[in-house]
């Protein structure tokens, strides 16, 4: 009876078998590295803007208020982004002729809003309420990071829902006084833990709120 | 990647959609989309579309008051035959996503219907005309103003000889202005007016036996009992919301032990009345009738020979007789408005005679504005083929589809030199006039109206118009030459009234929906007359043909509107046609099934239909709705027949002398709930009196550890001894939660995609049936099978009770579907959204998420609505208070049969309801402890009561 196989059929066997299971695990691996890096997260990504709009210069020179321009975060779910005139309540008495202004002044006179391209977004999937964070003192800098150090906004955190969870598991430790929800430096209280000793259990206490309850799935999703 | 390459998509809408494939030769893709548009879903094609929508477009000047993301309200209302529907749009950013009934308007208190939910779909429309059209081709407004100024120059030389303006059923005060004011320019102008479904008859009632036109108000909360002889008062039309709301209060006083709650009805084919009666007798129309002189000639009113009652009538009769002098002044008789005046006329009489006048039966001027010689449209078809009229302007009506059918309206439509047609769509008449003016639906337009008690709302937009169109008052203006904005003309008639308030009476108006102390006086009329004579009868021919509005289209103005065409009709749940209702005796008499075509003649005219069985209807007549077989430029609303073709101008409801025959096919017909029989097991369960207990099932042990709930608790109570019926949670949830739609199709598969299901049940179906409804919601089980099945946890429990739905993870594989014992999960078999036409896409409830192929879903109890409020409360640090949260069906229920909220508040409303004796868990050998539970209706068992054996 002729051979079918040749000798060296096994070995390419077991080559090709032990390839598949090695791809399959540097594969996994690779993929799980994937998910985590910032090409997927797009922490510390630039995007292009209409206006390289520096939150540096605005918030951590000139000392603007967050709420000054995203108004809507107190009242409701979206933080909103400022509307034209909101910049030319400036911007028409400063900088009025400034070649990189010239898409604001553009949007005013031709009533097209600006295409702001959106940094620190969330799937469409979930639905996170900014009012009731800011309401219970979780404080910008916790989420966007240090906006006052951004000469071009990026994104702080991966906003994964891993990085959500972290926190709605057990919120005591980042809550903060809610009326300096936009304070960006904080590191005096991360420096001396012992001045405010159970400041976020108070709170939770004082707000009946469960971390078991924070992470029902109709928090964020419906 | 192209996602309707045309071979694909005419393949599949071949397969799915046969009543289309032949409109689709030649048709280009453009067209075509919007032929598909709302009403049919694009199946199987996938969605292939990731560019990232993570764009963001703040405002340029922010309006004031408007913050992104929170919705405005605004009062306006909507219109059914002319009669304001009051209304709350609920807009997010200047786009209306939600419509609620006021609950400030004195007489709906926010009651509403299925139109009043579904009014929102038809604003967004993609099939509304968008622009003017001057012989099929485009053109433009300012070509219309022209012409207009022109002809109207013409006409200012012969005092608007030949100039006739046909409108629908008018309640506007600034329109009825308007027309007004042009009669007065035009002497010799006329106006006329087409609406089908009007109560004329009721009006020619009043007139014979009070002299004077009047309407009639049933105040159904103080009546105790009320006989109606085939007047569907809890069924769908411009009454439904107010009536069922009076009747649902005197019910739940009678629940509460306070008075009695009776309702006895004669009709022929079963209505949402004739299922909540305590005593219903089937009988033909003429039957009908002469019951209703027998009552007369028993209270003495009538001089007239007795007519030949059958032994059930008779003591039907009996029965009523009774029940009125034991109710004197707490009691009503109704006559249905499609009966002859005379008839009608005996009914007021025999009102007088029991005391109603002003207690349960109130006399108001008619709210309607009518021509001043109350010309009927017949006059102008007459006029039209006499070549009388030179200028034919239609507003909002639409005479060759709905006209009666003994009119031959396109013949002396053609002898008219110049035909104008203003409309939402490019319909029928639109097709046969030289202009074609898109108008403003109810929801971006500027305007007024009544409601049924005469109050004023005004209208107001809840948005700019996407489409290039123009308010009926622009219109109205412009066919006299002249160019008004419609706000000016709106104001112009308050202004009128109010003099220097203006200013605070309009804002005031505007604010809360209504203009106060607008309602009609009640008036207390004599009676002139008291000789009614009865109209001769026809001879006693074998059929008899019953002609009724369709529960969903109405009289077909909707038929484009997918939520309504989807809607199972409230009795035979059916969808996306109407059918040939007959009896079970004649349909086995003469052989036929469910989906036999059937061929009806009657004189010269014919038309096609499907049978469908309906139990309880009497034997030889023959029930058929209008609304449907219209014949659009796009092609929707084809299905059905178009009953307005057996109507005649004399005999607009009845007639006789019908043949049906088969005609050898059979149709698959597209209905949600093919058996209605409850076979057995007890899911409505009676009790024979308010304060009686409802049987129950012993509580059975479980092995899965009991959850103690935490406040708030959520949960659901409906009352079966209110609902009626009616579908309206049906359509509001649908709207609030963008529920897709699917296509007669794939409902015929059973794959319809309403969260909650109103099931109808007849047991005894071949003797006098015994019918209940009962609204099916997800029950939000304590121990729900469908957590326990889900393999990859997409079905949770919340913290607060609910039974959550989370669609990001769900892969598909309808575990849940197959372990809930309750069948109210819903699977996205195909993708029905992915394709929306913009319109649509803007439509959705932002706060819903709007699902893909490949999940399941089903009712959430509102879970945005709870979200918000706690979100609410949490920022003041307080609770939810009771009545917070109000689900999209709770709201639109006009009897308010659905009470949601918190089970560990005693004082909440939801509490008391399930500590009431009557309330049970629908399968509770399921042992699945639900959330939403019933309570028993309330019907006397004994069956000497219910007038059987």
């Amino acid at each position: 009876m002729p051979q079918i196989f040749t000798a060296s059929a096994d070995t390419r066997l077991r080559a090709v078998l032990f390839g598949i299971v090695f791809a399959v695990i540097v594969g996994m691996l690779f993929l799980g590295d994937i998910l985590s890096s910032t090409y997927s997260t797009r922490v510390g990504w630039v995007r292009d803007q209409p206006v390289p709009f520096s939150h540096k210069h605005h918030v951590g020179e000139l000392g603007i208020d967050c709420r000054y321009c995203h108004a809507g975060v107190e009242i409701g779910a979206e933080a909103t982004l400022p509307a034209t005139h909101v910049c030319m309540t400036c911007h028409s008495q400063i900088w009025t002729n400034a070649a990189m202004l010239a898409p604001v002044r553009e949007s005013l006179a031709q009533n097209k809003p600006l295409l702001w391209h959106r940094v620190a977004r969330l799937p469409d999937y979930v639905y996170f309420n900014h009012s009731i964070h800011v309401a219970r003192g979780v404080p910008c800098v916790t989420c966007h990071g240090r906006i006052d150090e951004m000469p071009l906004t990026v994104q702080a955190q991966t906003f994964q829902m891993q990085w959500c969870l972290d926190c709605h598991r057990n919120p005591a430790p980042r809550l903060r006084p809610a009326d300096q929800v936009t304070r960006m430096d904080w590191s005096d209280w991360d420096h001396h833990p012992e001045r405010h000793d159970g400041f976020g259990e108070a709170v939770m206490q004082a707000h009946h709120i469960d971390s078991t309850k924070l992470i029902d799935c109709d928090v964020c999703h419906r | 990647m192209s996602v309707t390459g045309s071979d694909e998509l005419a393949r599949i809408l071949a397969a799915e959609h046969p009543a289309l494939a032949p409109a689709l030769d030649g048709v280009a893709r453009r067209s075509l989309l919007k032929a598909m548009a709302a009403s049919l879903a694009l199946a199987g094609l996938p969605g292939c579309d990731w560019r990232p929508d993570d764009d963001a477009m703040p405002y340029v000047n922010t309006p004031e008051n408007v913050q992104p993301g929170r919705a405005k309200w605004y009062a306006s209302a909507v219109t059914l035959n002319g009669i304001a529907q009051p209304i709350l749009g609920k807009t997010y950013t200047g786009r209306p996503v939600k419509l609620e009934g006021n609950p400030d308007h004195p007489l709906t208190r926010g009651a509403g219907d299925v139109f009043l939910q579904a009014a929102l779909l038809g604003l967004y429309d993609p099939e509304r005309s968008q622009a003017p059209r001057h012989l099929g081709r485009p053109a433009s407004w300012a070509a219309f103003d022209a012409a207009m100024q022109a002809n109207a120059r013409a006409l200012d030389q012969v005092q608007g000889e030949g100039f006739r303006l046909l409108t629908g059923a008018v309640t506007s005060p600034t329109l009825a202005r308007q027309i007004g004011d042009l009669t007065r320019r035009w002497p010799k102008a006329r106006w006329h007016v087409l609406e089908p479904t009007r109560e004329d008859q009721r009006i020619a009632a009043a007139q014979l036996i009070f002299g004077k036109s009047l309407d009639l108000h049933f105040q159904l909360d103080q009546a105790e009992t009320i006989v109606s002889f085939d007047d569907d008062l809890l069924g769908p039309g411009p009454r439904q919301g107010v009536q069922a709301r009076l009747w649902a209060e005197r019910r739940r006083a009678f629940q509460a032990g306070q008075g009695g709650s009776r309702l006895l009805v004669a009709e022929p084919t079963p209505s949402l009345t004739g299922i909540r009666a305590d005593r219903r007798l089937v009988a033909s129309p003429r039957a009908v009738a002469d019951l209703v002189q027998a009552l007369a000639l028993s209270l003495g009113i009538h001089d007239a020979p007795a007519p030949t009652l059958s032994a059930t009538a008779q003591e039907w009769l009996g029965a009523v007789s009774r029940e009125l002098s034991e109710k004197r002044g707490r009691s009503l008789v109704s006559v249905g408005p499609w009966y002859p005046p005379e008839v009608q006329a005996l009914g007021l009489l025999i009102n007088e005679k029991i005391g109603a006048f002003s207690k349960t039966l109130r006399l108001i001027a008619p709210i309607q504005a009518l021509p001043p010689d109350d010309r009927s449209f017949a006059a102008l078809v007459a006029d039209m083929e006499a070549g009388r009229v030179n200028t034919l302007a239609v507003l909002d009506a639409n005479p060759v589809y709905a006209a009666p059918a003994d009119l031959v309206v396109r013949a002396a439509m053609d002898k008219v030199p110049l035909r104008l047609h203003a409309g939402l769509y490019h319909d029928e008449t639109a097709a046969l006039c030289h202009w074609n003016l898109p108008l403003e639906h109810d929801l971006e337009t500027w305007s007024d109206a009544r409601a049924l008690d005469g109050t004023v709302s005004l209208l107001q937009p809840l948005v700019r118009p996407f489409y290039s169109v123009r308010s009926r008052h622009t219109l109205l203006g412009n066919f006299a030459g002249g160019s008004p904005e419609a706000r000016t003309v709106v104001q112009d008639t308050w202004r009128q009234t109010w003099g220097s308030d203006f200013d605070a009476r309009w804002r005031d108006a505007l604010y809360s929906g209504f203009i106060a102390g607008s309602a009609e006086p009640f008036v207390t009329p004599t009676v002139t007359n008291r000789t009614v004579i009865a109209p001769p009868r026809p001879l006693s021919q074998a059929l008899t043909l019953a002609i009724r509005p369709d529960p969903t289209l109405w009289d077909g103005r909707f038929a484009t509107n997918a939520w309504l065409q989807e809607l199972p009709k409230p009795i035979t749940k059916v969808t996306w046609e109407n059918v040939i209702a007959v009896s079970p005796a004649l349909a086995e008499a003469n052989g036929w099934k469910n989906g036999d075509q059937l061929r009806l003649s009657l004189e010269q005219r014919a038309i096609q239909g499907t049978a469908w069985i309906v139990p309880g209807q009497e034997r030889d007549t023959v029930a058929v709705t209008c609304g449907y077989g219209r014949d659009l430029e796009s092609g929707a609303g084809q299905g059905g027949y178009n009953a307005f073709a057996l109507t005649a101008t004399q005999e607009p409801w009845h007639r006789s002398g019908i043949a049906l025959q088969a005609i050898g096919d059979s149709e698959t017909v597209a209905t949600t709930e093919p058996v209605h029989a409850m076979d057995g097991f007890d899911f409505v369960r009676r009790v024979a009196a308010p304060g009686a207990s409802v049987a129950k099932e012993s509580k059975a042990e479980s092995f899965y550890p009991e959850r103690k709930p935490d406040s708030p608790a959520w949960g659901m109570s409906i009352d079966l001894d209110l609902c009626i019926g009616c579908n309206a949670c049906v359509t509001a949830c649908d709207a609030e939660n963008n529920v897709p739609m699917v296509g007669k199709d794939l409902v015929a598969h059973g794959r319809s995609m309403h969260w909650l299901r109103v099931d109808h049940y007849a047991e005894d179906p071949d003797e006098e049936p015994s019918f209940a409804f009962q609204p099916v919601p997800c029950m939000h089980c304590e121990q729900a099978p469908c957590e326990m099945g889900c393999p990859v946890n997409a079905t949770v429990h919340s913290s607060d009770g609910l039974n959550l739905q989370v669609y990001n993870r769900c892969i598909g594989t309808r575990t849940c579907s197959a372990y809930c014992p309750y069948k109210v999960r819903r699977f996205n078999w195909f993708d029905f959204t992915g394709n929306d036409p913009e319109p649509i896409r803007a439509m959705r409830n932002p706060d819903v998420t709007v699902r893909q192929r490949g999940v399941m879903e089903k009712c959430t109890y509102c879970v945005q609505r709870i979200r918000a409020a706690r979100i609410t409360a949490d920022i003041e640090t307080r609770d939810v208070r009771d009545g917070e949260v109000v689900t999209a069906c709770q709201q639109a229920c006009p009897t308010q049969a659905i009470v949601f909220g918190n089970i560990l508040d005693p004082q909440a409303a939801v509490t008391q309801r399930k500590a009431n004796a009557r309330d049970y868990a629908l399968l509770e050998e399921a042992n699945t402890k639900p959330r939403t539970t019933y309570l028993a209706r309330i019907e006397p068992l004994d069956p000497v009561e219910r007038g059987e054996g």
